[in-house]
């Protein structure tokens, strides 16, 4: 008996989040109203209904709908019907046509040998097909009476059927065994790199479809995509490699001043780290100096004690084992108990819940409480901080570090930027290479007015 | 004797099981229909049972010590190709449940995929059946309601597998294939033949010209016949 993962219960497989999404939109397809127009197959003296032409599917947004097509037809949902071994969309008057329910590719539902034999009476090639015929002989000979008497009822079977049916199930019979099992050199759409496994988690949405009035449209509205781009653009002035390091970069100049600057306990902070604080709320919590000065906020508005009980339970989180029964012992007698004297406001459920779960203590017992005051610190308290005086005084008060000062004899300089970053190299060109011949830097500094020494 | 005896229910089991997967492979097209969803559950009804007494039939027979070494190899291989059979039952079963949980009919926003399809499915049925033709009994919401019997199904064909494994110990890689490589080819050749050439023949052919050659070679040869009449009358008046 082979052995099943199916059965024995173990992980669940779960569909590819970009397969749910291709089946998502083949469904929305098939609306009378607002999908493909369909067209008649005609082959001799059989006629057999749903096929489309490439450019009704690609139509009224080639560009996008070509790209997606592509893939949709890359996975076997749609399948050419004049050079089945093709597997592109192409925007004329070839035919497609939709691949049945069962023949969908599926990563919970994976192509068995069994199945691959069952399918061989239809050639697929000449030479390579002989080879794959006697690998696949030697690989299930154990099942292979299996096989033969299974095909032969198959062909029995499908004999019943009329003969438009017959053809397309062969259709779509070869057309899911060229996605599952490609001809040597073309694309494998099941092959997963080694750090593909963990697709199930990934939350990233990059293709949501809208079908228009006339026709399939097609829309890449990317709400991912846009947060990176503008994440991108957000952090690039404050990335030390994409634009330069301001006392100058230790790497290449020994001058350790921005290390030490940047040092998460320094009195006076840099004008780029406080202005990180006013990005997101995460940056501001996870830096210590931004923490503190959270606090001194909260203190004046009276709701200090939301930090402290956030910063109890991450010590609870990440916290020794020993240590946990003690650890939560106290953050129910400081801020849960009825009558405690820095008693947080959380919800009911999540309170009863939290005191629930207190009576079998664990590392993550907190957690909704903590989600639900962090959530309160970010869409309540966060944005009065931003507006506050504490934080204009602090951008006012941080410090843009000067560029490491020139040296009046030439030997005496210290080449600041021997070798600059290669993203500045580009767009600057020419200027740079005569600024590094002069041993100066770039020009692209802060304006700070050098001093001579 | 009892190894026929074996080897018809075995037949039997496997026609039913092919018959079963042309089913499955209609659901959520557009032949699909509450009498496709008919069919299917009397059609694995029909397997189980079949199942059940090849089960009993063959293991009764491994069981019996005084079977001899020949008839002992024939009827592991039997077993074998029974236990792959219950496994593609078992697969295709809980493939027809997903889908017909994702495709069910009678919702009106929910429309089925245009695969080509159109005939129905009731000559497989039938012949699975073995009855010369199918009644449909069951109500119009078939679907839906069948789904929780064809999920306690699924589970007694796991819990059958799961006894017969530990039940019988037959390992599958000592059993020897009967049929070479090509066997069914060269049998299935006039069969598949006719389909095949057409696949073939499609690819030539864009989609509206026969109807047109057709059309010139028959306007053609009225023409000739109208030519040739006219010359007769003309020769002979």
């Amino acid at each position: 008996m082979t052995i099943s993962a199916l059965r024995q219960g173990g992980n669940p497989r779960i569909q590819l989040p970009c397969l749910a999404k291709m089946e998502r939109v083949i469904v929305s397809m098939q609306d009378p109203d607002m999908g493909i127009k369909m067209r008649n197959q005609r082959l001799l003296i059989t006629i057999i209904p749903h096929a489309m032409t490439g450019d009704a599917l690609v139509s009224p947004f080639p560009a996008e709908s070509l790209h997606l097509g592509n893939l949709i037809v890359k996975h076997g949902y749609i399948y050419p019907l004049k050079d089945p071994r093709n597997l592109v969309l192409r925007p004329d008057e070839s035919p497609y046509r939709f691949q049945t329910p069962y023949f969908w590719t599926s990563s919970k539902w994976p192509a068995t040998e069994l199945d691959y034999g069952e399918s061989f009476p239809i050639p697929i090639g000449s030479g390579t097909a002989q080879e794959n015929y006697n690998q696949l002989h030697k690989r299930i000979n154990h099942t292979w009476d299996f096989v033969v008497m299974q095909a032969r009822e198959q062909l029995r079977a499908a004999k019943q059927r009329r003969k438009g049916d017959r053809i397309v199930i062969e259709c779509q019979e070869q057309a899911y065994w060229l996605v599952n099992r490609p001809l040597p050199g073309a694309l494998n759409l099941m092959e997963h790199g080694p750090e593909r496994r963990n697709c199930h988690t990934s939350r990233v949405q990059l293709v949501s479809v809208y079908a228009g009035p006339s026709g399939f449209t097609a829309c890449f509205s990317s709400p991912s995509l846009y947060r990176y781009i503008k994440f991108n653009e957000q952090y690039v002035p404050h990335d030390p490699v994409m634009s330069g390091c301001l006392p100058s970069n230790p790497w290449i100049t020994d001058d350790t001043t921005y290390w030490a600057m940047n040092v998460p306990t320094v009195t006076t902070p840099t004008k780029l780290r406080v202005e990180r604080w006013g990005f997101n709320f995460s940056e501001l919590i996870n830096d210590l100096l931004g923490r503190a000065q959270l606090l001194e906020f909260l203190k004046k508005e009276f709701s200090a004690e939301n930090l402290s009980f956030w910063e109890a339970c991450e010590e609870l989180r990440y916290g020794e084992q020993a240590r946990i029964t003690e650890i939560v012992d106290s953050i129910y007698q400081q801020f849960l108990a009825p009558g405690a004297t820095r008693w947080v406001n959380i919800d009911s459920k999540t309170m009863e819940r939290t005191l629930e779960g207190i009576k079998t203590p664990h590392r993550y017992v907190m957690d909704d409480a903590q989600m639900h005051i962090y959530m309160l610190m970010k869409k309540d308290s966060y944005p009065r901080f931003l507006k506050s005086e504490l934080y204009k005084n602090l951008l006012a008060e941080a410090i843009i570090p000067p560029e490491t000062k020139k040296r009046v004899f030439p030997f005496m300089r210290k080449q600041r930027h021997s070798s600059p970053s290669p993203a500045l190299l580009l767009p600057l060109g020419e200027q740079e290479a005569k600024a590094e011949d002069k041993s100066k830097g770039p020009p692209t500094s802060a304006p700070v007015p050098e001093e001579e020494s | 004797m009892v190894k026929e005896e074996c080897k018809a229910l075995l037949d039997a089991l496997n026609k039913v099981t092919a018959c079963y997967r042309h089913m499955v492979l209609t659901i959520g097209g557009t032949s699909d229909s509450q009498n496709l969803r008919e069919e299917l559950k009397k059609t694995r009804q029909k397997a189980q049972e079949l199942a059940v007494a090849n089960r009993n039939k063959l293991t009764t027979m491994l069981k019996d010590k005084t079977v001899s070494k020949e008839d002992r190899a024939e009827f592991e291989r039997l077993w074998v190709i029974f236990s792959t059979c219950l496994e593609i039952l078992e697969i295709d079963m809980r493939r027809a449940l997903e889908l017909g949980q994702e495709f069910t009919l009678n919702v009106p926003k929910r429309h089925l995929i245009q695969t080509g399809m159109s005939g129905g499915t009731s000559g497989v049925a039938a012949r699975a059946m073995s009855v010369q033709n199918m009644k449909y009994e069951a109500d119009h919401n078939i679907d839906v309601v069948d789904l929780k019997d064809l999920e306690n199904e699924i589970n007694q064909v796991g819990e059958m597998m799961y006894e017969m494994e530990m039940k019988v110990s037959v390992p599958q890689w000592t059993v020897e294939a009967k049929q070479d490589p090509g066997a069914e080819l060269k049998s299935t050749i006039s069969v598949g033949a006719s389909s095949i050439g057409m696949i073939s023949v499609e690819e030539n052919k864009s989609f509206c010209d026969i109807s047109k050659v057709l059309a010139g070679i028959i306007f053609t040869a009225v023409l000739i016949i109208a030519i040739v009449l006219a010359i007769c009358v003309v020769k002979l008046s």
